[in-house]
């Protein structure tokens, strides 16, 4: 008999999930039909960003939440993992709280694709974010995982401490157009591989970085989004929008480096490509995403 | 490229005028030349054409990353950095990973002269006007033995002529309005379109989108010239019937519509014939661009 993880849809511990406050509630289906997964998370100050709302990578960590779990459920006994986020971003501004709602688009034998909708519900549910998501399904070996339906869990309680989002996840900038994450247990998920929100979450804050090196570089040296490598600023001022985020193959050791590329923008945009490699791994290629990074 | 017989004589993809060439194992490349029939309102290619081009390429890279299986687009994102003007505009994709069930790769669009070169002056390693991404789901072992003239370890080129467009790109797919307000937009399903499994291309599926999105911003009020720079867009369902219809979302954006101000869109793609299947899910980002043309000074 395998490990039986007992949940009503939220995991144990200080995790991700619990970081963001994020409340969960199922939507039954009707009689055949799939069930739908909404979720709501508040918002707290040390988690915004310089649009003044959420940073994208943490709103992207809740859409991996919902969006997975909805893919989870709709193909259990076998279970999932994200293989790509593609995420449209309409505000960055928000009051708070977001409402999420994710449905099903489709169910294959191999794949389940979910599209999210995010709302900003104290400020009359004005669109935030339109999100598609793939999973790939497979098979959980000895892990059984048993949710009691409908899922529903309250929202988590605010932190003593609270914690920026850099700091929670681990993310330190490195030179230039580089940064990094700590792969620490609490970003883990229940398979012990990196968080896709974390990826989501190391791939704003280094995009916003690579485009303020590559401003630095501008002044001081070639500006092509890659020198400038003694540089070790931050992205204030700039704000992750748009996110396509590919998971090509776990992170299991860590650390992991984001190294990004500016490659240009226009009408006050700047799209990075972010690639994402596990340093303990042989400094394999996991992630690979892009950002349009723009000013707040 | 592609099953015997594959495109037929009058074809999108040969109107276009696509020349394809495969460089290496794991490299693509494939050129159109940039003429207004593909402009978009800022002068650059269309989002749509360029989301043609690069399905193309990551298509015949796919193709022989994953011989013998068969394989199909599962999701294509498109975002254009600068307008691509051209005088030609080439796609260059690469595999960045290959699994068992699907394969990844990544593509620039890049302006090039007519010999290839970079358009830009001084511009040996310039940066890409757009950048595209590509998830293609494998199938096992079914893949067509005539699905391709390029062997995996021989460089190839194919090319695919025709008479050429005779009006703007949209014109040829023949759409109609729908909708209960006419807001919406309909796409007859015809040989012309189809790719060499019988299913609409999923570039066109994308310039579908693109449109019903620009109708969607321009109804949705703001200045004229809406150019669509980002596409994501994820394939669920073949559409083989027709018509296809759009359904759009206009969801808000920055600003009241001003230059320079940004909308945002999700289309859904339905197959009338099919009872209403939804096939594809498009998720737009665009940018107003200025006035209407006929407003401008």
């Amino acid at each position: 008999m395998g490990d039986v993880i007992r949940t009503d849809g939220a995991v144990p511990g200080r995790n991700v999930g619990e970081y963001f406050r994020l409340q969960r509630w199922e939507i039954p289906s009707a009689p055949g039909g799939l069930p739908e997964l909404a979720g709501r998370t508040p918002v707290d100050d040390h988690q915004r960003g310089a649009g003044g709302g959420l940073r994208t990578g943490g709103l992207l960590t809740s859409v991996d939440s919902i969006g997975g779990m909805l893919s989870g459920l709709s193909v259990q006994p076998q279970w999932i993992v994200t293989t790509s986020i593609m995420a449209s971003i309409s505000r960055l501004s928000h009051r708070g709280p977001l409402r999420l709602r994710a449905r099903v688009l489709r169910r294959g034998r191999n794949a389940v694709v979910t599209g999210l909708d995010v709302v900003d519900e104290g400020d009359r549910d004005l669109p935030v974010a339109s999100v598609t998501m793939t999973s790939a399904v497979l098979d959980p070996g000895g892990m059984e995982l048993h949710f009691d339906r409908p899922i529903h869990s309250a929202m988590p309680p605010p932190a003593a401490d609270p914690q920026g989002i850099e700091e929670f996840f681990g993310i330190e900038p490195g030179r230039g157009a580089v940064t990094r994450l700590d792969l620490a247990d609490h970003l883990r998920n229940p398979w012990g591989i990196l968080h896709g929100g974390a990826v989501a979450a190391l791939a704003d804050v280094a995009a916003c970085r690579a485009v303020a090196a590559d401003r630095a570089g501008g002044r001081d040296g070639p500006g092509d989004g890659t020198a400038n490598g003694d540089w070790r600023g931050d992205g204030g001022g700039l704000a992750a929008g748009d996110m396509v985020i590919h998971y090509l193959r776990p992170s299991r050791v860590g650390p992991v480096e984001a190294r990004c590329r500016v490659l240009g923008g226009r009408d006050g945009r700047t799209l990075v490509r972010v690639a994402v490699y596990d340093l303990g791994a042989d400094h394999r290629l996991v992630d690979l995403a892009s950002v349009a990074v723009v000013d707040a | 490229m592609g099953a015997a017989g594959y495109p037929p004589a009058r074809h999108l993809l040969s109107d276009l005028g696509i020349e394809a060439e495969s460089i290496a194992e794991s490299d693509t490349l494939a050129r159109i030349r940039a003429t207004p029939h593909i402009a978009a309102a800022d002068g650059g290619v269309r989002a749509g054409v360029l989301a043609t081009l690069v399905d193309l390429v990551g298509g015949s890279e796919a193709m022989r990353a994953a011989r013998p299986d068969r394989m199909v687009t599962a999701d294509l994102t498109l975002q254009i950095v600068r307008p691509a003007v051209g005088p030609f505009v080439e796609g260059r994709g690469r595999v960045v990973r290959r699994g068992r069930t699907t394969l990844v790769i990544e593509a620039g669009v890049f302006d090039v002269s007519g010999d290839g070169s970079e358009a830009t002056a001084g511009a040996e390693h310039a940066p890409p006007a757009a950048w595209a991404t590509m998830t293609f789901a494998i199938h096992a072992g079914n893949q067509s033995k005539a699905s391709g003239d390029e062997g995996p370890q021989l460089p190839a080129r194919w090319s695919f002529t025709g008479a050429g467009l005779e009006g703007p790109v949209v014109d040829a797919l023949s759409l109609s309005e729908a909708g209960v307000d006419g807001d919406e937009v309909s796409m007859p399903v015809r040989e012309y379109l189809l790719n060499s499994f019988g299913a609409v291309q999923g570039g066109v599926m994308a310039l579908l989108g693109e449109v019903a999105a620009i109708r969607g911003f321009e109804r949705a009020g703001g200045l004229g010239g809406v150019v669509v720079t980002d596409l994501q867009v994820a394939y669920l369902a073949t559409g083989r019937v027709g018509p296809i219809v759009s359904r759009t979302m206009v969801r808000g954006g920055d600003g009241p519509g001003a230059a320079g101000s940004r909308r945002n869109a999700v289309i859904e793609l339905v197959d009338e014939g099919e009872g209403g299947r939804l096939t594809t899910v498009i998720n737009v980002g665009a940018v107003f661009s200025g006035p209407p043309a006929g407003d401008r000074p």
